[in-house]
C-alpha cells in the first residue's frame, strides 16, 4: 500500500503558535501504537478525573470503547474504506477512517448520488477539553481532517459531498463550523445525529478559510 | 492522495474549531465489528461482498437500480438496502430472483447473502477477497472488472 503525506498545520494552544504536522492517507502500525501506548492511557486518566469530579456518565467521553485496533484491521484491507490520521510532535493527535463506496447522499437535491461517510473521527485525548485538559495541547485536527474527507470526494469525483453519524457532544461542529445539514436523530444509528454537506456546504467550508 | 491545504486555513479553521469536541461514529462497543473480525469469510465479509457483488452485477449490466428492480421483479427499497447497508438481511425471495437474474447459482447467492449455513469455506475465502479488492464508483474500472468476474466464475461454481 502506497501511504502519501502532506503538510498540514496545527495550532499549539500553549504558546500560541502555528506548528508543522503531517496528514498521512492512512493508519499505519505506529499510529495504532500510538493510541495503545498513548492514547488509551489518557483517556483513561481523563474518565477516572470526570468520575472523581462527580461529572455524570452521559458526559464522559463516548468514543472511550472504541478500538481503533480493530476498527483497522478490519477496514484497512478495503479498497473504499481509507483511513487518515494526523501526526504532530511526533504523536498521532487524530485519526479518521471513512467509507468512499457503500453510503449516498440523504439531502434531497442529491439523493441517491454517492458521498464519502465518515465512519469514525477522533482527536486524542490531550487536544480535548471535554476531557478536562486544559488547555488542550492542539486545535484544527477536525478540520484538517473534515478537509481531507471533502478532498478524497473531490478525488472520488463526488464533488465535495460527505456525511457521518455526529456523538452528540460534537453536534455543533458539524452543524456550525463545518455547516453541515443537520437531518436529527437517526433512530437506525444509535439516535445519532446525521450530518451531511453537498457541494456547495464543501466549499463554503474551504472558504471559511480563505476569506479575510 | 495529497491534500494540498495553506498554513493560513489551517490556522484560520483551528480558530474556528476552537475546543470544539469533533468525534463521530457509533457510539456503543464496536457494534459493527462484533465477533471476531480477523477471520477470513466472517458474515462482515460476506454481507459486503453480497451488497458489493449486487452493485458492481447491476453496473456491469448497465442498470439503474429502477431498471434492475423492474426486471428481477423486486423491491427497490430492497435492492437500495442491500446495495448500501452491510447490516441488512435480504428476503429470500429476493435472493432468488437476483441469482435468476444474473444466472448463478441459488444455493451459493443465498449462502453469501447470509441467509443459509455455511457450507463452501472457498466461497468465504473468495467473498473475503471480492469485498477488499471492489470499490463500486463511478464505472467499472479493469481491475473491478476483473474481480467480479474472477468471483462470478467461483460463484457459479455448484458445491
Amino acid at each position: 500500500m502506497t501511504v502519501t503525506i502532506s503538510r498540514v498545520y496545527l495550532l499549539d494552544v500553549a504558546n500560541n503558535t502555528i506548528q508543522e504536522a503531517e496528514l498521512w492517507d492512512a493508519i499505519t502500525e505506529k499510529h495504532l501504537a500510538d493510541w495503545e501506548a498513548e492514547w488509551m492511557p489518557e483517556l483513561f486518566k481523563a474518565t477516572q478525573k470526570l468520575h472523581r469530579a462527580n461529572v455524570e456518565r452521559r458526559l464522559w467521553p463516548q468514543s472511550r470503547h472504541w478500538d481503533w485496533r480493530r476498527k483497522a484491521s478490519v477496514l484497512n484491507g478495503m479498497l473504499g474504506n481509507p483511513g487518515f490520521s494526523i501526526v504532530c510532535g511526533g504523536l498521532t493527535q487524530g485519526m479518521m477512517i471513512v467509507d468512499s463506496s457503500m453510503k449516498r447522499c440523504r439531502i434531497p437535491s442529491q439523493k441517491g448520488r454517492d458521498l464519502v461517510y465518515v465512519e469514525f473521527i477522533e482527536n486524542a485525548p490531550w487536544n480535548r477539553r471535554e476531557l478536562l485538559f486544559d488547555p488542550p495541547r492542539y486545535r484544527g485536527i477536525g478540520t484538517v481532517l473534515i478537509r481531507a474527507a471533502i478532498e478524497l470526494s473531490k478525488a472520488e469525483d463526488f464533488k465535495g459531498r460527505i456525511g457521518l453519524h455526529s456523538l452528540p457532544q460534537a453536534n455543533s461542529f458539524y452543524a456550525n463550523t463545518c455547516g453541515m445539514v443537520d437531518f436529527g436523530v437517526d433512530a437506525n444509528h444509535e439516535g445519532l445525529r446525521y450530518f451531511e454537506m453537498t457541494p456547495e456546504h464543501a466549499e463554503a467550508f474551504i472558504a471559511k478559510g480563505t476569506s479575510p | 492522495m495529497k491534500v494540498e491545504i495553506t498554513r493560513d486555513w489551517c490556522l484560520k479553521m483551528a480558530m474556528l474549531e476552537g475546543d470544539s469536541e469533533i468525534g463521530a461514529g457509533l457510539v456503543a462497543i464496536d457494534p459493527v465489528f462484533e465477533g471476531n473480525p480477523m477471520v477470513t469469510g466472517s458474515s462482515d465479509d460476506r454481507s459486503v461482498a453480497f451488497g458489493r457483488f449486487v452493485r458492481l452485477m447491476r453496473r456491469n449490466h448497465g442498470l439503474s437500480i429502477e431498471k434492475l428492480a423492474d426486471d428481477a421483479a423486486v423491491d427497490v427499497a430492497e435492492l437500495v438496502s442491500i446495495e448500501d447497508d452491510t447490516h441488512h438481511k435480504p428476503e429470500v425471495r429476493t435472493v432468488y430472483q437476483l441469482a435468476n437474474f444474473f444466472k448463478v447459482p441459488r444455493p451459493n447467492l443465498m449462502q453469501l447473502a447470509g441467509l443459509t449455513i455455511q457450507h463452501n469455506n472457498r466461497l468465504n475465502d473468495e467473498a473475503a477477497r471480492f469485498a477488499a479488492r471492489s470499490d463500486p464508483v463511478v464505472a467499472l474500472t479493469e481491475e473491478e472488472r476483473a474481480a467480479l468476474e474472477a468471483f462470478v466464475a467461483v460463484l457459479s461454481e455448484q458445491s
